[in-house]
């Protein structure tokens, strides 16, 4: 039991040491300055890596989150500049929300395996945002409200705006797991389909929810992206849901579904970014980034199978 | 589906092919193919146009095969291009050695194939129509010295690795800059071409050197992420960043200081310029292999001129 407890803490020692090792390196991680960066540069894959312990917790899987987030935010600067910044926000979110409705469906009702689903959505939907744009940054001209863009800029308790939607996300989202009954039934839908099912809970409705959640999570982060880029840019997101899936791995989540919490996720996120900023700041090879950030991924996939052999 | 396109192309080869006299065929419109690295890219999306452009003014068609940075669906866009019976191939290789196959085919039809922008290998290469990236690179350098007073940090968001065209303009500025005393290149990145790119490598770039005195950026996307560290550091005006490319974002950009200076190559003569060399060379003229884009540096003494008018 002890044993257990240790090894569920693995993902935060695992970030103490990295930030150690790297604020003896280095001088300037520990600065106020590179913090916040380090916050910000976290913030959208936050929301991001949320959505997916989601579908993760479900059982499900989704690559399509990285189109959503670059169809989210130029459908969200696109609507803004006719409607206004709120419209622009809720039609954004409303955009990876509609594209996680489709995940559900056709996961639940048609069957298809998710992984399947959400690629063939992931290049979908990022052609999509190639029809949309043409391929070019939205507005073209640059030019989205002054407000939108204060809120990838300004701060509020001296923490950026931006900083704060993941927090409070993790807030609300973790009690929506935590002591709902909703969240009862993912955690149950994922550990064991047949017995969650048995028990009377409607699990296609579950999955089918978790992509929603996520899509819509997604389509936040699309927003978020686009205010920090200054821009809807179509090409932005790629490769972002297997960043986002590395980070709930990182955080000790069961890839077969029904374990995982979602702060954990949230410091498998930090140790992303913080080994990516890490070796930014030392300057090492880009080519030796890519080595290293595979290496910790494999290594955290292995010690989530060492826990279960335990078991 | 490819293969129902395949066998028309090669049908309609095959109905040409069987009529080669024929006076109808022979007043034809000339087509030729046009194969691009990226159609989501705005500086090849600017070329496209102006290619199509310049080829109707000519009287010309224009078989255009999309390829998305996907050697093998370049490759046979190219060949299937061919089948169809154009006249000459205007090609931008998605790099320097992985679509040979695409110029060999050309070949084998006895028919141009003229590479614009990035550049190949190929011995079947008919020639290139290039700028001239060494001296870009220099005449960037050149720039940044007389900005930063000719010494200072110098951080480098350089291109995607593999990528000749970004390799010989950073090499172009290493050759000048390198090699002064007072200038240290602090932090050397290679990385996509995008604005969160630039944006995140440049914040790290000024933690870990808040005296740096300028960033040059592969182009003008990552030079305009670079930006806004800099101003999110409030360092705007104090650390010179540089572009290339001269597309709208980035002339804007210099024009409200953000950027120091960009690159104008501009596509659109780029890619007129390409369909000119194409045919001349059909009617006979002689070039060199290489067919030299002007460029042109914009900073805030010449930018008003160039900015996209409204």
């Amino acid at each position: 039991m002890k044993r257990e407890a240790l090894i569920g803490q693995i993902p935060l020692v695992t970030l103490v040491v990295l930030g150690a090792v790297i604020a003896l390196s280095t001088d300037h991680f520990l600065t106020p300055l590179n913090l916040t960066n380090v916050l910000v540069q976290a913030a959208v894959m936050t929301v991001l890596a949320m959505g997916m312990t989601f579908v993760i917790l479900g059982g499900g899987f989704d690559l399509s989150v990285g189109s959503v987030v670059a169809l989210a935010g130029c459908v969200a600067a696109a609507v803004m500049m006719k409607a206004g910044i709120l419209a622009g926000v809720l039609a954004g979110i409303g955009t990876g929300a509609v594209i996680g409705i489709v995940n559900g469906f056709v996961v639940t009702v048609l069957k298809v395996n998710p992984f399947i689903t959400t690629l063939g959505m992931m290049v979908m939907v990022r052609g999509i945002v190639y029809l949309f744009t043409g391929g070019e940054q939205v507005p073209v001209d640059g030019g989205l409200p002054d407000a939108f863009l204060a809120f990838g800029v300004e701060r509020f308790l001296g923490v950026h705006y931006f900083v704060w939607v993941p927090i409070l996300l993790l807030l609300i989202l973790s009690w929506v797991l935590a002591r709902t009954p909703y969240g009862r039934s993912v955690y149950a839908t994922g550990g064991n389909r047949e017995a969650a099912y048995l028990s009377g809970i409607r699990v296609d409705r579950v999955i089918a929810s978790t992509y929603v959640w996520c899509g819509a999570l997604a389509g936040l982060a699309g927003v978020m992206l686009a205010a920090r880029l200054q821009s809807g840019q179509p090409t932005s997101g790629e490769f972002y849901e297997l960043t986002a899936i590395a980070a709930v791995v990182l955080g000790g989540a069961a890839l077969q579904g029904g374990e995982g919490k979602l702060y954990k996720t949230v410091i498998g996120v930090f140790i992303m970014v913080v080994l990516g900023n890490g070796l930014n700041l030392l300057n090492v090879d880009s080519y030796w980034q890519r080595v290293a950030i595979g290496f910790v991924i494999i290594a955290a996939a292995a010690v989530d199978q060492l826990r279960h052999r335990r078991r | 589906m490819k293969l129902l396109g395949i066998g028309l192309a090669a049908s309609l080869a095959a109905a040409l092919a069987a009529a080669p006299a024929s006076p109808v065929l022979a007043q034809q419109k000339t087509t030729i193919g046009v194969s691009l690295p990226q159609d989501d890219n705005p500086f090849y999306i600017a070329m496209k146009r102006a290619i199509g452009e310049r080829a109707k003014e000519l009287g010309w068609d224009v078989i255009y095969v999309s390829s998305q940075e996907d050697k093998a669906k370049q490759i046979n866009g190219v060949q299937d291009m061919i089948a169809r019976g154009v006249k000459g191939v205007l090609i931008s290789p998605i790099d320097a050695t992985g679509v040979n196959a695409a110029y060999d085919a050309a070949a084998a039809a006895k028919i141009p194939i003229i590479s614009i922008a990035r550049a190949s290998t190929s011995p079947n290469q008919t020639l290139h129509v290039a700028m001239d990236e060494k001296q870009i690179g220099r005449d960037i350098a050149n720039w940044t010295l007389k900005a930063i007073g000719g010494k200072g940090k110098v951080a480098m968001l350089t291109g995607p690795a593999g990528s000749p065209t970004f390799k010989n303009v950073q090499d172009g500025f290493l050759e000048v800059a390198g090699g002064k005393p007072g200038v240290t290149v602090v932090f050397s990145q290679a990385g996509a071409l995008t604005r969160e790119r630039g944006l995140k490598q440049a914040e790290d770039a000024l933690v870990a050197n808040p005296d740096l005195a300028a960033i040059y950026a592969a182009n003008d996307d990552v030079a305009l992420g670079a930006a806004q560290a800099v101003a999110a550091a409030g360092k705007k005006g104090k650390v010179v960043v540089t572009g290339m490319n001269g597309v709208p974002p980035g002339l804007r950009g210099v024009k409200d200081g953000a950027l120091g200076m960009t690159v104008e190559i501009n596509p659109v003569l780029w890619g007129r310029l390409g369909v000119d060399v194409l045919a001349g060379y059909l009617k006979g003229e002689k070039y060199k292999q290489q067919v030299y884009i002007k460029h042109e540096l914009i900073d805030a003494k010449n930018v008003d001129a160039h900015l996209p008018k409204k």
